[in-house]
């Protein structure tokens, strides 16, 4: 078959952009372990205080270990759970040092909600029976809002948190 | 009715596709800098 020399290059340079992107997937998935955020562990919606990240007591922020941090949250038609601080207030602004690396584990009780640290890569999808973690390291100061990004219902709006990084 | 006419017969090669190459290179620009845009993005957050 016969093609135009114009033809070549751009097939070319076609075919090479889909096996750099295929290559780049593989590598983000089986080398950096990139997945969906919900892939593994499923969870009971309907008892979800059976597993420990989730009981009243564990919810917010928790220090691992220098600058590694978990935060546990339970998502619910319409409010995350964030806790409560040491005089039993609701926790609605996790604080954590620049530079720190968070983990965020979160599931939902009822249905479907979306769970977004505007400004930052943060943002996954929270599904009933999947628990959904997403590590980041916040490298940026600043006030980043919280956002439920699926709409879930009437009170879809309400849903939000601040994550104050300083 | 349509193609009655003499069949033109030009080989692929004799074709200008110059207008076309170039559209297609300006496209496929636009697609890496969007996807480069994209990432720096990722990378900055």
């Amino acid at each position: 078959m016969h093609f135009h020399k114009y033809e070549k290059i751009w097939l070319i340079f076609g075919s090479g952009s889909l096996i750099v992107f295929l290559m780049v997937l593989g590598f983000a998935a089986f080398w950096k372990g990139t997945h969906p955020q919900s892939h593994i562990e499923t969870i009971d919606p309907q008892n979800i205080e059976a597993h420990e990240a989730f009981q009243a007591e564990n919810l917010g922020l928790h220090e691992v270990e220098d600058g590694k941090y978990i935060v546990n949250i339970v998502a619910s038609a319409f409010n995350y759970d964030l806790g409560k601080d040491e005089n039993g207030d609701i926790v609605k602004t996790i604080r954590v040092p620049k530079g720190s690396s968070v983990l965020f584990q979160i599931t939902t009780r009822d249905v479907v909600h979306g769970f977004q640290v505007a400004g930052t890569n943060v943002n996954m999808m929270v599904e009933p029976g999947h628990i959904s973690r997403f590590e980041t390291v916040l490298k940026n100061n600043g006030e980043f809002t919280i956002v439920c990004n699926e709409y879930c219902g009437i009170g879809h709006h309400l849903m939000f948190g601040t994550v104050e990084v300083y | 009715m349509m193609g009655k006419g003499k069949p033109s017969q030009k080989s692929a090669s004799s074709f200008s596709l110059k207008g076309t190459f170039i559209a297609v290179m300006l496209l496929g620009v636009f697609i890496l800098a969007s996807w480069f845009g994209a990432y720096a993005l990722f990378i900055a957050r």
